[in-house]
C-alpha cells in the first residue's frame, strides 16, 4: 500500500498536492521547503497533477515494491445516474480517472472532459491504483468484479477495489472475498443520496471493510461527498444502506397514501405537501417530490426498480436475523404492484400509481 | 381582545391556554378534573365551573378535548356547551375528531345562532408550549378571520381549508402519514440493531440525508433507550390512524401501509402502552412479538 503524504506547496498555499514517487522519507523531507502533513479526509482536496515548476514533492514510502508512480489513478465502473455525475466530480477536481461502461457511449462525455477508457473493467483495474464500481444491483456488481474479464482479474497488491453500488451482505462479502484474493484490498461503500446529491458531490457513504483503504480513499470520497461512515466488517455498510433505504421506501408508500387520501376526501393536495413541511415530519423528500407527485409526474431521480430493489434486500436482511417487518413489507407490495404497470424506470416516487385504480 | 373561553386543559390545553395567558389575554378555563385548573388561576385564569358557564362568560370559546366522544360530551351533554350557546357566541373546536363529529357539533352550535370553526392542530407538546403548532381550520371564515391573533399566538401558522370537515381531514390525514413513518423509523431503529449496527449511527445517517425530519430527530435518542415520554400518547395516535382508516373505507381509497401501521399501534395498546408516547410503537418491533 502507497501511502501519500499531502504536502502545502510553497508557491501556492493553496494548492495541496499529492505525489506519490520512488524516493527514501529521508530524501524527500529533504527537498521539502515546507512540510504540513494532513489528516486524510479532513478536508476536500484537489488532485493537480504534479507540474514541473513546483519543487516540492511529497514523500512516498511503500511497504511493496515501489511502482513509478503518478498521482493515483482512479478506476471507475459504471456510469449510469449516479456513477456518471460522480465520475464528473473526481475528473473535474483533476483526478486521473480511467472510467469503464457496459453501453460505451455512456463513457464518451466522461471521455471529453478528460477520463481515460478501457474495454473491460479488468483493464481498468490493472491500469489504476484504486477503482471505484457503481453497479446497479447485485447481479451486475458480481458479474463487474468477478465476472469474465472482470476487475478481480486487473487487482493485484497495492490496489484497491471501492464497490459504492448497493447490494446485500452476502455479494458484498462475496466480492470481498474475490478481490482480497488477489491480495488487493476492499472496501464496500454504498451511498446515500440519488441523483442531485451525486451532482453536487453530496453524497453520504456508508463504508465497511478494509480500514487502511477507507483512509486511502477518503480524499475521494470527498469529492463527491459531504459526509462519511467506517462502520466496521464488509457487511455493515450494505446492511446501513439497506436499512436507510427501507424506512424511505415506506416514508415515500405512507406520503403516497396520504396525498391520495387528501385528494380523494375533496382537500387540496398541495395545501397538504405545505402542511407536512411545516411539522415534525417535514422532511426534504417530501418538499422535493410533493410538487410533481401532485401533478402525477415522477422524473427519475432514484428508479423506482432500485428502490423495490433495495426493500427486498431489506426484507431479506430482516429475514436473516428473524425480524417481522409488516410495514415494509405492505409497503414493498406497493412498489410491486407498481413495477407491473410499467413504472420501473420512473422515479420511485410513481409508487403512488400502484394506488389508484387505475393510471392517470 | 375579549375574554377568552378554554375549555379541556390536558398536555394541549394547558399548554396552550398558559401561552395565552402570557401573552395577556384574559382566559376563563374549564376542566373535567377542576384541579388541574389550579395552575392556571396561578397564571392568572378564572375558572367556570361547567363548559356552559364558561360560553356564558366569553364571547370566544375554545376546545381542545382528546377525542370525539369528548368533545360531543362537552357540547351535548347537561351544563354542556349547548345550554348556553347563541348568537353572538363563538365556538372553536381544536380537537382532533371526524368530519362526522365535527358536523354534528357545528349543525348543533349553528342552528342555535351560534358561529362555528372547526380548528385541529398539527403539533404536540412542545410545539404547543413554544406557540409553534400548525392550525387547520375550517368553518366559518368571519370567525377564522376573527381569531387570527390567537391562532397567531398559538401557532406558527394557520390554514383556512373551507368547510367544516376540511380542517379534520386534513388532521387526520396528516397523523396517518405520521403514524406509518413512526413504524417505518421503528422497523429501521431495530433492524439496525439486530444486524450487528450501532442504532444511534443510523440516526446520525438519517439526519443528513433527504429522509431528516424533526419527529425522527426528536425521538429517535430516547426511542433506542427504550423511553416513551407522552408528548403524543399512543392512544390518540391510534384513535387517530382508526379515523383515517375509517375515511379511506368510506371513500374506497387503498390504504394498505397505514392498515399494517394501525395493527402495530393497536398492539402496542394491546400491552398497555396506550399512556406512553406514540413512539412507543418501537416496543412492538423490538420485542419482536404479535406483529403479523
Amino acid at each position: 500500500m502507497v501511502k501519500i503524504l499531502m504536502v502545502r506547496a510553497s508557491y501556492n498555499p493553496n494548492l495541496y498536492l499529492s505525489y506519490a514517487a520512488p524516493l527514501s522519507p529521508q530524501k524527500a523531507m529533504s527537498m521539502c521547503s515546507s512540510f504540513f502533513p494532513v489528516q486524510f479526509g479532513a478536508k476536500p482536496i484537489s488532485c493537480s497533477p504534479i507540474k514541473p515548476q513546483f519543487c516540492v514533492q511529497v514523500a512516498a514510502f511503500s511497504s511493496q515494491e515501489s511502482k513509478d508512480e503518478l498521482p493515483t489513478r482512479v478506476g471507475f465502473l459504471g456510469l449510469g445516474i449516479m456513477g456518471s455525475p460522480m465520475a464528473q466530480n473526481l475528473i473535474r477536481a483533476g483526478c486521473d480517472v480511467t472510467v469503464w461502461n457496459r453501453t460505451k457511449s455512456k463513457c464518451d462525455p466522461l471521455i471529453s472532459l478528460g477520463a481515460k477508457y478501457k474495454p473491460s473493467p479488468e483493464e481498468v483495474a490493472a491500469s489504476c491504483d484504486i477503482t471505484f464500481a457503481m453497479l446497479a444491483d447485485p447481479e451486475s456488481a458480481v458479474d463487474v468484479a468477478c465476472g469474465k474479464q472482470g476487475a478481480a482479474s486487473g487487482m493485484s497488491p497495492g490496489k484497491g477495489y471501492v464497490d459504492v453500488s448497493t447490494v446485500d451482505g452476502p455479494t458484498s462479502s462475496l466480492i470481498s472475498a474475490r478481490i482480497q484474493s488477489t491480495g488487493a484490498l476492499f472496501l464496500e461503500a454504498p451511498v446515500s443520496g440519488s441523483k442531485k446529491p451525486a451532482e453536487d458531490g453530496k453524497l453520504i457513504f456508508l463504508t465497511a471493510g478494509d480500514k487502511s483503504l477507507y483512509e486511502t480513499a477518503a480524499p475521494y470520497l470527498d469529492l463527491m461527498g459531504k459526509s462519511r461512515f467506517y462502520l466496521g466488517e464488509v457487511g455493515n455498510g450494505a446492511a446501513m444502506k439497506l436499512v436507510v433505504n427501507m424506512i424511505m421506501g415506506s416514508m415515500m408508500a405512507s406520503f403516497s397514501e396520504g396525498l391520495l387520501l387528501s385528494e380523494k376526501v375533496g382537500l387540496d393536495p398541495s395545501i397538504l405537501v405545505e402542511v407536512i413541511s411545516q411539522g415534525a415530519i417535514s422532511a426534504p423528500m417530501y418538499s422535493m417530490k410533493g410538487p410533481s407527485m401532485v401533478k402525477s409526474l415522477y422524473p427519475t431521480a432514484f428508479p423506482l426498480k432500485h428502490q423495490q430493489k433495495d426493500l427486498r434486500l431489506a426484507l431479506g436482511l430482516a429475514e436473516s436475523v428473524s425480524q417481522p417487518t409488516p410495514v415494509t413489507a405492505a409497503a414493498n407490495e406497493l412498489y410491486k404492484v407498481a413495477k407491473s404497470k410499467g413504472l420501473s424506470d420512473d422515479d420511485f416516487s410513481a409508487v403512488i400509481e400502484a394506488l389508484k385504480a387505475k393510471l392517470q | 381582545m375579549e375574554e377568552i373561553g378554554f375549555l379541556g386543559l390536558g398536555i394541549m390545553g394547558k399548554a396552550m391556554s398558559m401561552n395565552l395567558l402570557s401573552h395577556g389575554f384574559k382566559v376563563t378555563v374549564w376542566n373535567r378534573t377542576l384541579s388541574r385548573c389550579d395552575e392556571l388561576v396561578e397564571h392568572g385564569a378564572t375558572v367556570g365551573e361547567t363548559p356552559a358557564a364558561v360560553i356564558k362568560k366569553c364571547k370566544y370559546t375554545i376546545a381542545m378535548l382528546s377525542d370525539p366522544a369528548a368533545a360531543l360530551s362537552v357540547v351535548f351533554d347537561k351544563d354542556g356547551v349547548l345550554e348556553q350557546i347563541g348568537s353572538g357566541k363563538n365556538y372553536i373546536d381544536m380537537s382532533t375528531v371526524d368530519a362526522e363529529t365535527s358536523s354534528k357539533i357545528s349543525e348543533a352550535i349553528t342552528s342555535k345562532g351560534g358561529c362555528f370553526l372547526e380548528a385541529p392542530v398539527s403539533g404536540s407538546k412542545k410545539p404547543a408550549e413554544d406557540g409553534q403548532l400548525v392550525i387547520l381550520a375550517a368553518g366559518e371564515k368571519a370567525l377564522y378571520d376573527a381569531a387570527l391573533p390567537v391562532f397567531d399566538v398559538l401557532g406558527k401558522k394557520s390554514f383556512f381549508l373551507g368547510q367544516v370537515g376540511n380542517g379534520a381531514k386534513m388532521k387526520l390525514v396528516v397523523n396517518m402519514t405520521m403514524g406509518s413513518m413512526m413504524n417505518a423509523f421503528s422497523e429501521g431503529i431495530v433492524l439496525a440493531d439486530k444486524s450487528g449496527l450501532n442504532p444511534q449511527i443510523l440516526l446520525d445517517v438519517l439526519d443528513l440525508g433527504a429522509i431528516a425530519n424533526p419527529m425522527f430527530k426528536m425521538k429517535g435518542p430516547s426511542m433506542i433507550q427504550g423511553n416513551y415520554p407522552p408528548a403524543f400518547p399512543l392512544k390518540h395516535q391510534q384513535k387517530d390512524m382508526r379515523l383515517a382508516l375509517a375515511l379511506g373505507d368510506e371513500n374506497s381509497v387503498a390504504m394498505p401501509v397505514a392498515a399494517a401501521s394501525n395493527e402495530a399501534f393497536k398492539k402496542a395498546r394491546s400491552m398497555g402502552l396506550g399512556d406512553l408516547d406514540f413512539s412507543a410503537v418501537h416496543e412492538t418491533v423490538a420485542s419482536g412479538k404479535g406483529s403479523s
